[in-house]
């Protein structure tokens, strides 16, 4: 009896130590977080260490976490704008000097964070807390088959109703909609930014410009739904996450064309919680996924791009870089010439004026 | 006790007082008729408080001050780099004001200035105000919001009228199911139950995105009626994206929380009632009237309370096939919580949910009488 108390205990024990160990990781689920444990945890000297959560975004819960003393999260994959937020509010906790000497350094031997910049990107009191992940965009996609003569190519002909009839697939938040309303209108994409944050009544032409479109819009809110909306020609066009188009195209077999023209590009962060139980075995995890390496290699799996400029040329001189031998460049969003003609959502812009906007942006949807 | 933290929250601004005391304690003394921007001393004082005040409390501070004006966070955050920059050289200038005014010109907005007044207590209203599209104006006067940010009012008449319509589908659906289950010999009304129970246990998500796959324009319901040449292909009703959708889904969704009181009431109603009122001379409809509907009111009231409680705070199936009239007060409550992380302004809108519920049930009580309800 007493043996099997002994082993009872020792097993207890085993399980504890090892739960212990596990570092937490909370994210958005689906494929996107299978991408995350091909890519970074598999990849990883110890893969089952590593385990993942999901979460439905935010900082909700973080904050709740953290604010009553009950940490259960390592790490948590946010947007750019709760990466702000976060670190700012001290619900991640501050690791630059970690980041400054522990991140791997791009091919030329330029700091992380400068291989960030390469990538169009500017520094944000998030990078003190969270280290790169992927771009992901908001971007117009259609079913070549619906336009048998002209095939749109622009915002402007996204805003134009009379040159390409039909309804368009919207989502039901401001962000990326605002910026590409703002391209339609003429504003040179690379531009947009700058504008909104200091040109005054920008954002009342952004709203002229949607109104122009409004009684041709279907709106969306969830990620898969604009697939659905343009497969059964509910909408000519819409606007969806790339990943989404890029999963349809290369795994169920869609021919569907993207407008890289004034598409946004958003970013995720992978952050340090205050108070994580397993502090130094997630840094070193952070650090092990924001290498140029891993990053590519998730492109593999999801079609977002890498946040180091350094890992686009991975992707590049390897093609056919996904399984079963299809070429993934066509689908990468942060090409250095598709950056050209493209918008980097300002995440300080967006966590100053996003509640104000979303708030006129519904208003404008129920008028 | 969440409920009271919910109260407390909805009305708290203490954490913001702690920060910045002497800047506050300073801002009181400025008169503003006389002077278009704070006196000299405040904007010492602020000066300091963000030198010397604790990154962490600071970044709770301004995301809070954010919501009072947009713009405040990367003003503050942008002014104390500069701050902490010139206290680390040791270099303090002459003049705070134009310090801070040449570190971002946004210090000489008064409006900037104007919204800080909103901050000063450790008590507000101000969420509860911002709750039906009310705000502050310079003066601390409440005014409408402007016209192009009230959103709430609108949507909270349509998370009324959404739920009371509803409940009335609801009730108009599910009285006939719930008497034939209460009525139909024992073998049948089984097989009928697994029908409604079935799609209970079924998941919320399933269910709303099969109702997406019937009634969207290209969806099974358009499909058969153009089939059928009721409608042409142009004509095709637009059923979901919209209230109709919404109205639809959620009727079928809180459907069984009617039936399944009203059946277990109905379930006890002795048959012989309506026999001995049909002996008695009444005609069956004045019977059903006079005699049965009566006896079930209890079913209804706990159906229809059920129902209506549930549906006021319903969000994820009016998102998914509600289009752009699918924001209920629920999804601005998720979207403040988990975004913007505006918990005040969560807790106000929970707190009117919480008062507009009570006075339902202070009303139900007075007209049927709370002891009135049953679940069977």
């Amino acid at each position: 009896m007493s043996k099997l108390i002994k082993v009872f205990l020792i097993a207890s024990f085993a399980v504890a130590s090892f739960s212990a160990k596990a570092v937490t990781v909370a994210s958005w689920g689906g494929a996107y977080t299978e991408s995350q444990q091909k890519a970074y945890a598999d990849t990883y000297t110890d893969p089952s260490s590593i385990q993942f959560e999901n979460y439905n975004g935010g900082l909700g819960e973080v904050r709740a976490q953290v604010e009553s003393g009950s940490v259960t999260w390592d790490l948590v994959d946010v947007l750019p704008s709760d990466a702000i937020t976060g670190c700012d509010e001290g619900l991640f906790e501050d690791i630059s000097s970690e980041i400054a000497e522990l991140s791997t350094p791009g091919p030329d031997g330029e700091t992380m964070l400068e291989d960030m910049e390469n990538n169009g990107l500017e520094y944000h009191s998030g990078w003190d807390c969270c280290v790169p992940q992927i771009f992901w965009t908001y971007v117009v996609f259609f079913d070549p088959d619906a336009f048998p003569g002209d095939k749109p190519s622009s915002m402007a002909d996204f805003f134009d109703v009379e040159k390409f009839p039909g309804k368009r697939g919207i989502h039901t938040w401001a962000t990326g909609i605002v910026e590409k309303a703002m391209v339609a209108d003429g504003v040179k994409p690379t531009a947009v930014p700058t504008v909104l944050e200091k040109q005054t009544g920008a954002l009342d032409r952004a709203f002229a410009k949607l109104d122009t479109i409004k009684d041709h819009i279907v709106f969306w809110s969830s990620g898969s739904k604009p697939l659905e909306l343009v497969k059964s020609g509910e909408v000519v066009m819409a606007i969806a996450y790339n990943g989404r188009v890029g999963a349809a195209n290369l795994a169920e077999g869609e021919n569907f064309e993207y407008i890289w023209e004034g598409q946004v590009l958003d970013q995720e962060y992978l952050c340090l919680m205050s108070g994580a139980p397993n502090r130094d075995a997630a840094i070193d995890f952070m650090m092990h996924a924001s290498t140029p390496e891993a990053q590519a290699e998730q492109a593999k799996y999801i079609t977002y791009g890498p946040m180091r400029a350094s890992g686009i040329p991975i992707i590049q001189n390897n093609e056919p870089w996904g399984p079963g031998g299809v070429e993934i460049m066509p689908h990468m969003p942060n090409t250095p010439e598709r950056l050209k003609v493209s918008i980097v959502s300002d995440p300080q812009w967006w966590s100053d004026n996003g509640a104000e906007i979303n708030e006129r942006y519904s208003a404008w949807m129920g008028n | 006790m969440p409920i009271g933290d919910m109260l407390l929250r909805s009305v708290d601004d203490s954490q913001i007082n702690t920060v910045f005391p002497n800047t506050f304690k300073e801002y009181e003394k400025w008169d503003k008729e006389k002077d278009e921007l704070p006196p000299e001393e405040v904007f010492k004082s602020l000066f300091e408080e963000l030198a010397y005040g604790e990154k962490v409390q600071v970044g709770r501070a301004l995301t809070r001050m954010n919501y009072s004006k947009s713009g405040w966070k990367s003003l503050i955050k942008k002014t104390s780099r500069a701050i902490k920059k010139a206290v680390k050289k040791n270099e303090f200038p002459d003049s705070y004001k134009d310090f801070l005014i040449t570190t971002n010109e946004n210090w000489a907005d008064p409006t900037f200035w104007y919204a800080m007044g909103q901050m000063l207590n450790n008590q507000t209203p101000i969420y509860y105000y911002n709750a039906i599209d009310m705000t502050y104006d310079q003066d601390q006067n409440v005014v409408r919001q402007e016209e192009n940010r009230r959103v709430y009012v609108q949507t909270w008449i349509k998370t009324f009228k959404v739920s009371v319509y509803v409940t009335f589908f609801c009730l108009i659906l599910g009285f006939p199911v719930a008497h034939l289950l209460a009525n139909l010999p024992l073998r049948y009304s089984n097989l009928l139950m697994i029908f409604v129970l079935l799609p209970f246990w079924t998941s919320l998500l399933v269910r709303t995105t099969a109702w997406i796959v019937m009634l969207q324009q290209q969806g099974v319901i358009n499909g058969v009626l153009v089939w059928m040449g009721i409608l042409n292909d142009d004509g095709r009703l637009s059923m979901v994206y919209n209230e109709t959708g919404t109205l639809i889904a959620m009727t079928q969704i809180l459907l069984p929380f009617m039936i399944l009181p009203l059946y277990s009431v109905m379930r006890v109603i002795p048959k012989s009632h309506m026999r001995a009122a049909q002996n008695l001379g009444a005609k069956p409809a004045m019977a059903f009237w006079k005699v049965y509907l009566p006896q079930t009111i209890p079913g209804m009231s706990a159906g229809g309370l059920l129902v209506f409680v549930l549906a006021i705070g319903y969000f994820i199936t009016p998102e998914l096939v509600g289009g752009k009239d699918g924001k209920l007060i629920g999804s601005w409550i998720a979207y403040h919580l988990k975004t913007t992380l505006n918990w005040g302004l969560c807790a106000a809108l929970g707190a009117i949910l919480l008062g507009v519920m009570l006075v339902f049930y202070w009303l139900y009580n007075k007209i049927v009488g709370i002891d009135n309800i049953k679940l069977g």
